[in-house]
């Protein structure tokens, strides 16, 4: 009877925070970053069998800012760096993005779960947070984008 | 019953968030941004399901309004790829022809320094018995034999000295 009680009381708990949306919000894009990476690791750039192509390339002939993007993940993912700059000179940036968001999501999530009285504040502060990084890292192709249209 | 309607609500703003915030991030990848317009529309047409819902049951919107403007904004730059597309090809095509011109252009100025690389002038005057000839060459290796001599002290005006 004494163990049932505080499994209950965790189970409750646990269905509490499931009905957050910010804590749903986090769990998915923690979940999608992961696939991005193990899509990167499954992938070898040896092999250069990646199922997604160039939509750009295929139009126009041409490659684009973004192209060689998946075969530089997987080269940093396998500590090749010099080779992943070879690929594409924004991969490492994008591929930081990306590993900062994971963190982020943990982290704050960390944080959401036991500090409830700053739960605003830090949604704030996250959003402020990822939007600067996703900025930085994703600049030039925003410019790329923007200089074309 | 009433919450369950208010969840219903929020669930399809979380989905909608989440659907806006992966379609922002592949619209500005050119590679996979054309094809970001399809999560866009999903994410934009769950919002506004959710939206309805929320009025109706005058549950919170903060998260529908979100996926709803993240989705809009998602979706025009995905949009705005198809045009992206179009001027970049052709600015291609206009690059290729001032490529082309401007290969011609350096082939021709790397003749003309090749050749005048090799050029040798030879000046010669005559005034009857006095002669006088002057021997110029560009030539890069005498240039290079001349600075090493130089540098090793044994030209001709340190020996004539």
């Amino acid at each position: 009877m004494t163990v049932s009680l505080p499994v209950n009381k965790r189970l409750a708990n646990v269905k509490a925070r499931l009905n957050e949306p910010y804590l749903i919000i986090n769990i998915f894009l923690a979940g999608v970053i992961m696939l991005v990476m193990i899509y990167s690791g499954i992938f070898s750039p040896d092999r250069n069998s990646y199922p997604v192509e160039c939509i750009h390339e295929k139009l126009t002939g041409e490659p684009c800012v973004s192209c060689g993007l998946s075969h530089s993940f997987s080269l940093i993912l396998r500590g090749r760096i010099d080779e992943a700059y070879q690929w594409n000179e924004y991969g490492m940036r994008i591929f930081l993005f990306f590993a900062s968001q994971l963190i982020f999501r943990i982290v704050f999530s960390g944080i959401y779960i036991n500090h409830p009285e700053i739960r605003k504040q830090l949604i704030i502060y996250d959003i402020i947070g990822s939007v600067t990084i996703f900025l930085i890292a994703f600049m030039p192709f925003l410019i790329w984008i923007f200089k074309f249209s | 019953m009433e919450e369950t309607k208010n969840n219903s609500g929020q669930n399809l703003g979380i989905a909608a968030l989440i659907t806006a915030i992966i379609t922002f991030v592949l619209a500005v990848i050119p590679c996979v941004g054309l094809i970001a317009i399809i999560p866009g529309i999903i994410a934009i047409v769950l919002a506004s399901i959710g939206l309805s819902q929320a009025q109706r049951n005058d549950s919170p919107r903060g998260v529908l309004l979100a996926g709803l403007i993240i989705g809009v904004v998602a979706s025009l730059i995905s949009f705005s790829q198809y045009f992206v597309a179009g001027k970049f090809a052709d600015e291609i095509k206009n690059e290729k022809w001032s490529n082309k011109v401007e290969e011609i252009v350096n082939d021709v100025q790397e003749n003309v320094v090749r050749d005048l690389e090799d050029a040798n002038v030879s000046i010669k005057v005559e005034d009857g018995d006095e002669k006088v000839e002057i021997n110029v060459s560009t030539g890069k290796s005498d240039k290079e034999k001349t600075l090493e001599d130089l540098e090793k002290g044994n030209d001709s005006v340190s020996a004539g000295k």
